[in-house]
């Protein structure tokens, strides 16, 4: 152990999606990292369906892909279903979405932790944070072992205090076979992290061997799969950092292996069994005081809420290509097991299927994102960073943004460095957590795409052109990747000009395109470019009117989005604030005036207020580079 | 950076005519001020009776002092009341006592300017505060009360709904592809949204009356040389306004006067006559009574009773109509039995006489009449938007009727999506921010989600 590093540039504690970004990301940078796990085998785990992407999801992939994450490329080359969502759709509202083979995804991934410089991993539980003067210096561990970081991210996921029910039987836990942690929930008391509960659910896992899939639809994958990253990931150049280790890591040739899902659905007698035991599940005797999601409810949810609908469809998905377990997508429940027994039986196709695992409701601590800046740094203690399930989201992409979001901004606070924070017209990311840290959550949130105002710029490929500019100045991506991005935009933008000013025969190439029916007599040139640049190209000509509009409005709104905030403004000394509002303000403590106009209850005549304020008194303090949240 | 406030006082009561006298006063140096003219420091929210005392010492008068803590308070600063008995004279001197020590009068509506700086009010409220002090006529004085009383945003609520709804309906398949959902009835879709243009529509319209009910109807007085146009309007306004003459050409300039007629406010404007055989600046006065007659609201065409004849430099029947022209025939003193000439036969008419007075009754009737029609038939509860309204209620109008075409293309759904959207956020500059969580709220209430 090489501990007498301490202390360290950043510390991870826990190592699913998002800690393995956070990781990843800070070590990239050239940060002394440690990542703690409390259990090396389950880095990166899918506990939940074993899919990556979907509707908005997708698009944060290929994002995190822009800022040199490794979550695209990993379920690239472990994947075993690909299809694109939407794809009747415009191109702003398609998701490229893959199942994975859950433990190639976790091997690969535990794989490039092991070899990625200046990242060390290590197996303990952390216990508790050590802080000093209300600043956070590390961390202590269940091996009685203190170690020292400058900065630390919490990433725990379910495992603060974690309770798992099946029917009334209670097993604590943050996962099934997993551990709960209970005196880290302390520790964040102790210094004045408020914490509240969730929960959320999974169905049951079966053998695949014991389902008749002749009852079932069959669902394929596409014949030439979307991918995530952006990068060729036979390309060693691409492979940021990991190239030169000459190591063989797992995976193949994306889209090489792809399996089918498999559709069936309940029926009367599946919504019999559930209604007659409604008063022994855990939701519904009471025993479950956290809230879970509306976007995924349990069976009960469904049969309760949606009496009416008749049947619900179920997915089989393939945990794996070395494995013959299944997924139930949509039957997730908190029924005692017998019952459960007897409601997959009720399935056509299950009638004999085999139980792996039982479906649970697990209720967790999480920390209300609103105790955040921007950064994802606390507000309540300085250098401690929070990212993925403990803030309130659910889903590995939304974890995985954020601990990349994480990993960057501990490196940049360790430096004095201002944070990386990602406007909510650049990318799902940024509206991801503009929304946490600005308006909070009251229930496990998901990224959708009506989420996005400004949804009809990010498109999933071209998270890549839009993120650019902050991956180039934080040195996320390689500098030939960089130089690529850049003559892909160079092309685009001179197609796009080219389009918008020539004619064919008196007709804007523009306007033909607009048109639609007959293919516009492009130069011989533009058909000769990529597929990745005509397509950006036709989407921006196609959508011309309406981008404009958005980019527009980015422009009229997007002045007070720069107006940082004076950290030490007294609200209560601002001539005319309202004094709700001034006491929510400096509760709040927001980053810039544009965060402080989507806090509830604070209305366009505060904003003014303040912005005459801040514009008088400081000659107009710009947020761009100069001032971090501290 | 807090720049202080001075303290304003100003009679809150109409002066003269009540028989209670309220003086407002508001401002920091509010309570010190209430300290030393009642003798004693005031209790916030109690009404106190007491002597109100000048600088000399001197009571003035028996009053009713009401004081007010900021934020609490009607301006969010602290306040205070003083009723006296309604002798104009009793709240003069108290009024120039304060001034004394040091309040400064305040402007028009600054009591309400204040109300808003310190949140006290919203900004539609304001604005209709602000209507109130500069209405004119009962009528605009009720529209103004009505949108104090959130009637605007009561009344957006259910649109708002109705959109949301459209709404949910579409992006439950743009972000539930997967899902087993009903199949996509956009009919559902199409019909809201031609339900909420025709609501936004008739909100629209009230626009127009609105202004009217604010600014005055825009009425132009017309007619040829000498008929006794200026004659009429001394006799409408009460006083002799406009110059009078025997010779034709006397009035070069228009003259507009304000006046009461009934429950509307009239900007009436003079014109200069128009001559049958006009010069040439006599030409350039004619084009510009043409651009005033454009804009006008409501026309008197004024015509001498003994010779009922169109003025003939008019281009008849230009835009005249019955709706918005009302045929004066002046001089009726020297012609009893006048009739309108058969071209105007269908239009209101009157006979009065501009010097003696008759008729003059029947004549403020008539206007008013007319004044009534130009009310919007479907009316929205008495609401008349104002300007931001309109603005914002016109960019919701644009939204719709770009869903409602991308509905009939067919085309891509995010961008009917982006249309309605647009309308939404126009509803919401009007009635407050419309968060996404209430969209996501009616999705997940009408799709059972999640698979
Ligand atoms: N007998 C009688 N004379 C009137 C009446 N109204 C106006 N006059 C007279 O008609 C003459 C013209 O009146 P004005 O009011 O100046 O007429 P005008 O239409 O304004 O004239 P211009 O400004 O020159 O176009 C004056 O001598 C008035 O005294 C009326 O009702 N009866
Ligand atoms: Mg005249």
């Amino acid at each position: 152990m090489d501990f007498n590093r301490t202390p360290f540039d950043v510390i991870v504690c826990g190592a699913g999606h998002a800690g393995a970004e956070a990781a990843l990301a800070a070590a990239r940078m050239g940060a002394s990292t440690l990542l703690l796990t409390g259990n090396i085998d389950t880095i990166a785990q899918m506990s939940c369906n074993p899919a990556i992407g979907g509707q908005a999801k997708g698009q944060m992939v290929r994002e995190i892909d822009a800022l040199g994450g490794e979550m695209a490329i990993n379920t690239d080359v472990t994947g075993i279903q690909f299809r694109l969502l939407n794809e009747s759709k415009g191109p702003a509202v398609q998701s490229p979405r893959a199942q994975c083979d859950k433990k190639a995804y976790q091997f690969r991934l535990k794989h490039t932790l092991e070899l990625q410089p200046h990242l060390q991993i290590f197996q303990a539980t952390v216990t508790g944070l050590i802080f000093s003067g209300g600043a956070v210096i590390g961390c202590e561990t269940n091996l009685d072992l203190k170690v020292y970081g400058r900065t630390v991210i919490v990433t725990t996921g379910t495992f603060l205090r974690g309770l798992m029910h099946i029917g009334q039987n209670k097993n604590e836990g943050g996962r099934l076979g997993d551990f709960s942690s209970k005196t880290l929930s302390a520790s964040f008391l102790d210094i004045g992290i408020e914490l509240n509960r969730l929960k959320t659910g999974t169905p049951p896992r079966l053998l695949g061997r014991s389902l008749d899939f002749s009852k079932m639809r069959e669902q394929k994958g596409d014949a030439s799969p979307t991918l995530f990253a952006f990068h060729d990931t036979r390309d060693s150049e691409d492979l940021f950092h990991v190239e030169h280790t000459g190591e063989q890591r797992l995976g193949w040739a994306p889209g090489t292996r792809q399996i089918s899902c498999w559709m069936t659905h309940t029926t009367d007698q599946t919504a019999a069994i559930v209604r007659s035991n409604l008063s022994k599940s855990a939701m519904y005797s009471g025993e479950i005081s956290g809230v879970g999601p509306r976007y995924c409810p349990s069976i009960e949810d469904k049969f309760v809420r949606f009496a009416d609908k008749p049947r619900h469809l179920l997915f089989l998905e393939p945990e794996g290509l070395s494995t013959n377990e299944y997924y139930v997508n949509g039957l997730s429940t908190s029924l005692p097991f017998d019952v459960q027994v007897d409601m997959v039986h009720s399935v056509p196709g299950l009638e004999n299927c085999v139980l792996l695992r039982p479906a649970y409701a697990v209720e967790y601590d999480f920390a209300p994102p609103t105790q955040l800046y921007p950064s994802l740094e606390s507000k309540k203690a300085e250098n401690l960073f929070f990212a993925g399930q403990i803030n309130g989201t659910s889903g590995y992409e939304e974890a995985a943004a954020q601990g990349l979001l994480a990993g960057v901004n501990a490196v940049q606070k360790g430096r004095g460095e201002p944070p990386l924070i990602i406007a909510r017209h650049e990318a799902y990311m940024g509206v991801l957590v503009d929304d946490l840290v600005t308006k909070g959550t009251t229930e496990p949130y998901r990224m959708f795409t009506s989420r996005a105002e400004h949804r009809l710029l990010f498109n999933h490929a071209s998270a890549e052109i839009r993120l650019r500019d902050h991956a180039a100045r934080h040195g996320l991506i390689s500098r030939s990747r960089l130089m690529r991005v850049d003559d892909k935009i160079q092309r685009i933008n001179h197609w796009l000009a080219h389009l918008e000013s020539h004619r064919d025969h008196g007709v804007l190439l523009g306007d033909q395109v607009r048109r639609g029916g007959e293919p516009p007599a492009f130069p011989e040139a533009f058909l000769k470019e990529s597929i990745e640049v005509r397509q950006q190209v036709l989407y921006r000509v196609n959508y011309k009117g309406y981008i404009d509009r958005e980019e527009r409005q980015i422009e009229r709104l997007g002045h007070i989005e720069k107006v940082r905030i004076p950290t030490g403004l007294d609200f209560m000394a601002v001539r005319g604030l309202r004094r709700e509002s001034a006491l929510k303000l400096a509760a709040f403590r927001p980053y810039t005036l544009g965060q402080a106009s989507r806090i509830s209850g604070i209305n366009p005549t505060d904003i003014s207020l303040l912005q005459i304020l801040i514009e008088a008194g400081r000659g107009g303090a710009a947020a761009d580079e100069g001032a971090g949240p501290n | 950076m807090a720049r202080p406030a001075d303290t304003i006082a100003a009679l809150a009561t109409p002066a003269g005519t009540s028989a209670l006298a309220v003086v407002r006063v508001s401002g920091p140096d509010t309570a010190r001020l209430a300290a030393a003219v009642g003798g004693a420091t005031p209790l916030p929210r109690a009404v106190r009776r007491g002597r109100y005392r000048d600088r000399a010492g001197a009571a003035v008068d028996e009053v009713l002092f009401t004081f007010f803590a900021g934020p609490r308070s009607y301006t969010g600063e602290d306040a205070l009341e003083i009723s006296s008995h309604g002798s104009p004279f009793i709240a003069q001197r108290i009024l120039a006592d304060l001034f004394a020590r040091g309040c400064r009068p305040a402007e028009p509506g600054e009591f309400t300017q204040r109300a808003f700086l310190n949140g006290r009010m919203d900004l539609s409220q304001a604005e209709a505060v602000m209507d109130v002090i500069s209405a004119r006529g009962d009528r605009a004085l009720a529209a103004a009360q009505q949108l104090l009383a959130g009637a605007l945003g009561r009344h957006l609520g259910p649109l708002t709904d109705a959109l949301l709804a459209a709404l949910a309906r579409i992006e439950a398949y743009i972000d539930f592809p997967d899902e087993d959902l009903p199949p996509e009835d956009r009919g559902l879709v199409r019909a809201a949204i031609r339900a909420l243009q025709a609501d936004t529509q008739r909100l629209l319209a009230t626009r127009r009356y609105g202004e009217l009910l604010r600014d005055g109807v825009k009425t132009v007085i017309i007619g040829e040389p000498n008929v006794g146009k200026s004659s009429l309007l001394n006799r409408l306004v009460g006083h002799e306004r406009a110059l009078v003459s025997a010779e034709p050409g006397t009035t070069r300039d228009f003259i507009e006067e304000r006046i009461i007629v009934g429950p509307h406010c009239l900007r009436l404007i003079d014109t200069a006559g128009l001559n049958a055989a006009p010069q040439a600046l006599e030409q350039q006065g004619i084009a510009k009574t043409r651009e005033r007659l454009a804009e006008a609201d409501l026309r008197l065409l004024v015509l001498e009773a003994a010779r009922p004849t169109l003025p003939r430099t008019l281009a008849w029947p230009d835009d005249f109509s019955p709706a918005n022209t009302l045929v004066v025939l002046n001089k009726a003193d020297l012609a009893p039995a006048a009739k309108p000439p058969p071209a105007l036969a269908d239009f209101p008419f009157v006979a009065v006489s501009a010097l003696t007075g008759a008729g003059l009754p029947a004549l403020t009737a008539a206007i008013s009449d007319q004044a009534d029609r130009l009310r919007p038939a479907d009316e929205a509860e008495g609401i008349f938007i104002n300007a931001r309204h309109a603005d914002a209620l016109s960019r919701a109008a644009a939204g719709l009727a770009d869903a409602q075409r991308q509905l009939e293309d067919g085309g891509p759904v995010e961008l009917l999506a982006s249309d309605l959207r647009g309308a939404l956020a126009a509803f919401g500059e009007i009635a407050g921010r419309i968060d996404n969580e209430r969209m996501l709220d009616r999705l997940f209430a009408e799709f059972c989600i999640g698979k």
